[in-house]
C-alpha cells in the first residue's frame, strides 16, 4: 500500500513535469485478440491523447470492416489534470486465414504525423463458437450442460435401455426457470417415461470429474421396435439462467442478469441389433428377457359342462407387452373361450418386470380324458445372448361325468348310430375278453386260384350240360321224330286212296282195309291179307307193341271187313278213318 | 402233376368251404389266446403297459382280430397314447366296421386329437353306395358272387333239362335275375378290390406336421396337423408324401412318422 502510493506520487510529479515541457503525445492501435478464427470479429482501436486531425486508417486490405469507424472522446479532469482521449473504434473479420498484418494508421496531432506500430494478427480455422468476449454467453457454455445418459448404446432388438436427461450446472451460473422447446417422440421405439415429481438438485453431481449441480429432468424406458442404427431425437431444454456480469454495484459486487439460453442434448444414435438367426427356436415370439414360463389348470378332473380355466403365465423382466403368449392348441372337442388377458407390469429404471397372463376358460362337452400338449415358449436372454425355451409340463383333464361323443358323428355311414351314441351316457368300454384270433396273413379269396377254379367250373358245367343235351338227347329225340314223320307220312300214303273213296262207304272200307295190310306189310314185312287177325295180333305183340293198340287195330280190320257188306253211317267212316291214322303213328312208335 | 395239383384243389374245395364258416385255426393257437387271456388279465388289473406287450407279441405271431386290436387302442388310450390309441381302433374298425364298443371307445380317443377335421358330405350316390358296399365283409361279397354263380348254373342245367313248359320258363327267368345278380355282385367286389388296393391309409405318429402346398420348401406353408389324424396316403416324391384328410385338403408332409393301416 506504501509503496503503491509512493508510485503514484512520483509519478504525479513526473507527468506534471512532462507535461509541463512538452506534453507526451501517444498514439496506439490496440486488438481485442491477436489469434482469432476466421469468422470471429475483431476490435481494433486506435486511441490517441491529444486531439489530432486527418485520421487516416490502416487499409484493411485482408479485412472487411463490419462497423465503424466510431468516434470517442473522452475528457476528464482529476485534481486538476486534464486527461483527454480519443478513440476510433473498428469492428472486422478477417477475409483469409493465415497471419495477416493489421498496418499502420496515420493521425497529425499538432502538425507532426503520428503513427501507429503494425500488429500481425493470426488468422486461424473457424471456430465452433465465435465468441463474443462481452457476452455472457462464453460463460454460461463453460458452466451448464445438458446431458442424455444412455444405459446401453448398442442393445438387442427389443431389448430395454434407459435414457436418463440430467443438466449439469455450477457456480456462477443458477437456474430460475426451464421449459421444454422440444421433447423427443421417440418414434421407432417403445417408450414409456418415469414420472419425476419436483425436479430436486443434487448438489453433489459431478460432470466429467469436475462438480457441479445435477437435475434429472426426465427418466425413459425405451424398447427399439427396429434393427439398425435408430436416432434418439434431442430434448432441448430454454432456460432462464442469472449470470454475474462483469459489472459491479455499488457494493463491489457483480451484478447479476438474467439471460435466455437454449440448450439441447445433440442427436443421439443408438445401434440397434438384430436377434441372432442361429438357432432360433419356432416358438420364439419376441419375448426379450429373462422369464418364468407355465400353464396351470384351475381344476384337471370335473364332469362335462363344467368350466376349468387354463392359465398361460409368464413372469420375468424383459418386453413383458411387447409379445404374445404362445396359444395352447386344446382338442378339438373341448370348448374354448378367447382368452382373458391380464398384465401386471411395473415399469422400473430397470425395465418391464412383472407377470403377463392369458385364461382360457374350457368347458368340456363330452367326457373322457383331454390332454392338454405341452407349450413351448421361448425367449432371447440379452445378458447371455442366447435363446433359452421353456415347456410346459404335459397335463391331462378328467372329464368323468356326462354324455359321451362319437367321431360317428360326421360319418353319414353311421348317421342313425350317432343318435344312438350320444344319448347312450356311458364310460369309456371294457375291452372285448374274446380271445378268438385269425391269420394276419389270410391269402385274398378274390381272384386268388381257388376263386377262379370256383367260378369256372359251374361255367364249365353248364357249358358240358348244354353240350350233352344237344349231342346225346338230342340225338335220340330226333329219331324218334323222324320216325314218327316217316310213319305218319306212311299212314297218309296208305291212307289217301281210302280218303280219296270216303263218299263210297264199300270202296272206302276196301282202300282202308288194303291199307292197313299194306302197312303191315311195309312193317312186317310178312304178306297178312291171308293171315288170320290172332296170327295178326300175335305177331304184333312180338313187335312189341302193346297189347291195347294190337287189339284195336284188330278190331279196326274186322270192322273193315264187316263194312264191307253192312252199309253204315258216313260219321263213322269219319271216325274210322282217324282211328286207323292214329293206329298207324302209335305202331310205328312202338315198333 | 398238374392234374394231381387240380385234384388236390377239387378235393380241398368241401374243405375250404367249411372252413369258410367255422374260423380257421392253427397250430399253436391255444397258446396264443392264453396269450391273449393273460394280456387281457394284465390289463383288467391297470398293467397296461403289460398287456401291450402281451397284445402285440400275439401280433407279432401274426395273429388278429377285432377284439385284439379292440384292447390294444383301448390299452394305449389308458396310457393317454393318442396316436397308437386311435392307429388300433383303426385297425378293429377295418376288421369290424360296425362295432359298437369300438365305435364308442374309439370316439374317445379322438377326443384327444387336437385336430378337428370334418369329414366332406357325400353325394346321396356316394352314399348309397357306401352302404351298399358295407353290407358285407369284402370275402363275404366274393363268396356271394361265386354262390350266385352257382345258383344261376343249377337253375340253367334245371332248365336246360327240365320239359315241362311252365317249370322251364321259371327256371329260365329266375336263372336270368341271378345271372344279372351275379354280374352285379361281382362288379361291386371288384370296385371294392381296386378301392382297397388305391387308397391306403394311416395315422400320423409325429406330434405335429406341417403341411405344404408342394413337395419343396417355396410352397406355401398350409396347416399343421398334430399326432392321431387319419390321412390317405397319394403320391411320394423323394422324402415327401403327398397326403389328403378327410376334409378334402390335400398337401405335402416331409419327414412325419405316420403307420400305415393296411
Amino acid at each position: 500500500m506504501m509503496l503503491r502510493f509512493t508510485v503514484q506520487f512520483l509519478m504525479f510529479f513526473l507527468v506534471l513535469g512532462t507535461s509541463a515541457l512538452e506534453a507526451q503525445i501517444r498514439f496506439d492501435a490496440k486488438v481485442s485478440k491477436k489469434r482469432l478464427g476466421l469468422n470471429e470479429r475483431l476490435r481494433v482501436d486506435f486511441e490517441m491523447n491529444e486531439n489530432g486531425d486527418n485520421f487516416n486508417p490502416p487499409p484493411f486490405v485482408d479485412f472487411q470492416v463490419i462497423s465503424g469507424p466510431q468516434q470517442a472522446v473522452s475528457r476528464s479532469w482529476v485534481n486538476g489534470v486534464q486527461s483527454f482521449s480519443k478513440t476510433y473504434t473498428y469492428f472486422l473479420t478477417p477475409k483469409k486465414k493465415g497471419t495477416v498484418r493489421l498496418g499502420q494508421a496515420e493521425i497529425t496531432i499538432n502538425g507532426e504525423v503520428y503513427k501507429t506500430s503494425p500488429i500481425d494478427i493470426e488468422v486461424i480455422n473457424a471456430v465452433e463458437k465465435p465468441n463474443d468476449p462481452n457476452n455472457v454467453d462464453g460463460l454460461i457454455d463453460g458452466n451448464i450442460h445438458l446431458v442424455a445418459e444412455i444405459s446401453n448404446t448398442n442393445p438387442y432388438l427389443n431389448e430395454g435401455i434407459t435414457v436418463i436427461y440430467k443438466l449439469y450446472f455450477r457456480n456462477p451460473i443458477s437456474v430460475s426457470d426451464v421449459s421444454e422447446l422440444e421433447a423427443p417422440s421417440y418414434g421407432d421405439f417403445w417408450s414409456h417415461l418415469i414420472k419425476i415429481g419436483r425436479a430436486e438438485i443434487n448438489m453433489r453431481g459431478s460432470y466429467k470429474g469436475e462438480p457441479y449441480n445435477e437435475v434429472v429432468w426426465r427418466k425413459a424406458v425405451l424398447y427399439p421396435q427396429k434393427t439398425g442404427p435408430l436416432k434418439l431425437e434431442p430434448l432441448t431444454l430454454n432456460l432462464s439462467l442469472s449470470v454475474p456480469s462483469n459489472r459491479r454495484d455499488l457494493f463491489g459486487r457483480r451484478i447479476l442478469t438474467q439471460s435466455q439460453k437454449t440448450l439441447t442434448t445433440g442427436q443421439r444414435i443408438i445401434n440397434v441389433k438384430e436377434l441372432p438367426l442361429r438357432n432360433k427356436p419356432e416358438s420364439f415370439t419376441g419375448a426379450v428377457g429373462q422369464f418364468d414360463f407355465d400353464i396351470i389348470l384351475d381344476k384337471d378332473a370335473l364332469k362335462a359342462s363344467e368350466s376349468f380355466q387354463a392359465k398361460v403365465k409368464v413372469k420375468g423382466k424383459g418386453n413383458l407387452k411387447l409379445f404374445n403368449l404362445p396359444k395352447i392348441s386344446f382338442p378339438n372337442t373341448l370348448e374354448v373361450y378367447e382368452p382373458e388377458h391380464d398384465e401386471q407390469v411395473k415399469i422400473t429404471l430397470s425395465g418391464m418386470e412383472g407377470t403377463i397372463e392369458d385364461n382360457y376358460t374350457i368347458v368340456p362337452q363330452f367326457q373322457g380324458k383331454y390332454p392338454i400338449p405341452s407349450v413351448a415358449f421361448s425367449y432371447f436372454d440379452p445378458t447371455s445372448a442366447s435363446y433359452k425355451t421353456l415347456n410346459s409340463q404335459d397335463l391331462l383333464v378328467d372329464v368323468f361325468d356326462g354324455p359321451t361323443s362319437s367321431t360317428a358323428r360326421n360319418n353319414p355311414q353311421f348317421q342313425n348310430r350317432k343318435q344312438l351314441l350320444t344319448t347312450n351316457e356311458g364310460a369309456f368300454r371294457f375291452i372285448n375278453l374274446d380271445t378268438k384270433l385269425n391269420l394276419i396273413k389270410r391269402e385274398i379269396f378274390w381272384m386268388s386260384r381257388l376263386f377262379w377254379i370256383l367260378i369256372l367250373t359251374p361255367i364249365l358245367l353248364l357249358f358240358t350240360s348244354y353240350l350233352f343235351k344237344k349231342f346225346v338227347l338230342g340225338k335220340s329225340q330226333d329219331t324218334q321224330t323222324q320216325k314218327q314223320r316217316k310213319a305218319a307220312q306212311l299212314a297218309k300214303k296208305y291212307l289217301s286212296s281210302a280218303k280219296k273213296e270216303a263218299q263210297n262207304q264199300a270202296r272206302f272200307y276196301e282202300a282202308l282195309e288194303r291199307a292197313l295190310h299194306n302197312y303191315l306189310k311195309a312193317k312186317l314185312k310178312i304178306e297178312t291179307t291171308e293171315i288170320s287177325k290172332s296170327k295178326i295180333k300175335k305177331l304184333l305183340l312180338e313187335k312189341q307193341v302193346d297189347q291195347r293198340t294190337a287189339l284195336d287195330f284188330i278190331i279196326l280190320i274186322e270192322n273193315c271187313e264187316r263194312a264191307r257188306y253192312a252199309p253204315e253211317s258216313s260219321v263213322i267212316i269219319q271216325d274210322d278213318f282217324e282211328k286207323a291214322s292214329g293206329l298207324i303213328v302209335k305202331i310205328d312208335r312202338q315198333l | 402233376m398238374k392234374k394231381q395239383k387240380a385234384i388236390r384243389y377239387f378235393v380241398s374245395l368241401p374243405s375250404f368251404l367249411f372252413l369258410l364258416f367255422v374260423n380257421t385255426t392253427s397250430f399253436g393257437q391255444a397258446s396264443l389266446e392264453s396269450l391273449v387271456a393273460e394280456g387281457n388279465e394284465a390289463y383288467n388289473a391297470g398293467e397296461y403297459q403289460k398287456a401291450i406287450s402281451l397284445y402285440e407279441q400275439t401280433l407279432a405271431m401274426g395273429q388278429h382280430s377285432a377284439a385284439l386290436y379292440f384292447n390294444l387302442g383301448n390299452a394305449y388310450y389308458k396310457q393317454n397314447k393318442v396316436a397308437e390309441s386311435i392307429f388300433y381302433f383303426e385297425k378293429a374298425k377295418q376288421l369290424s366296421p360296425n362295432d359298437e364298443n369300438i365305435l364308442f371307445n374309439s370316439a374317445f380317443a379322438q377326443n384327444m386329437t387336437i385336430d378337428s377335421i370334418e369329414d366332406l358330405p357325400l353325394s346321396q350316390i356316394a352314399q348309397l353306395q357306401n352302404r351298399l358296399f358295407s353290407m358285407f365283409s369284402f370275402f363275404s361279397w366274393s363268396v356271394i358272387t361265386i354262390i350266385l354263380l352257382w345258383i344261376f348254373v343249377v337253375l340253367f342245367i334245371g332248365y336246360i333239362f327240365f320239359k315241362t313248359e311252365a317249370l322251364k320258363r321259371t327256371l329260365f327267368f329266375s336263372g336270368l335275375v341271378t345271372l344279372l345278380l351275379f354280374i352285379g355282385c361281382f362288379m361291386i367286389t371288384f370296385t371294392i378290390d381296386q378301392q382297397n388296393k388305391n387308397t391306403h391309409y394311416a395315422i400320423l405318429f409325429s406330434t405335429e406336421t406341417e403341411i405344404w402346398s408342394e413337395p419343396n420348401q417355396q410352397g406355401e406353408f398350409l396347416f399343421t396337423l398334430h399326432e392321431g389324424a387319419k390321412i390317405q396316403l397319394l403320391d411320394d416324391l423323394e422324402d415327401w408324401q403327398k397326403i389328403r384328410i378327410a376334409n378334402g385338403s390335400e398337401g405335402w408332409i416331409k419327414n412325419a412318422v405316420f403307420r400305415k393301416l393296411d
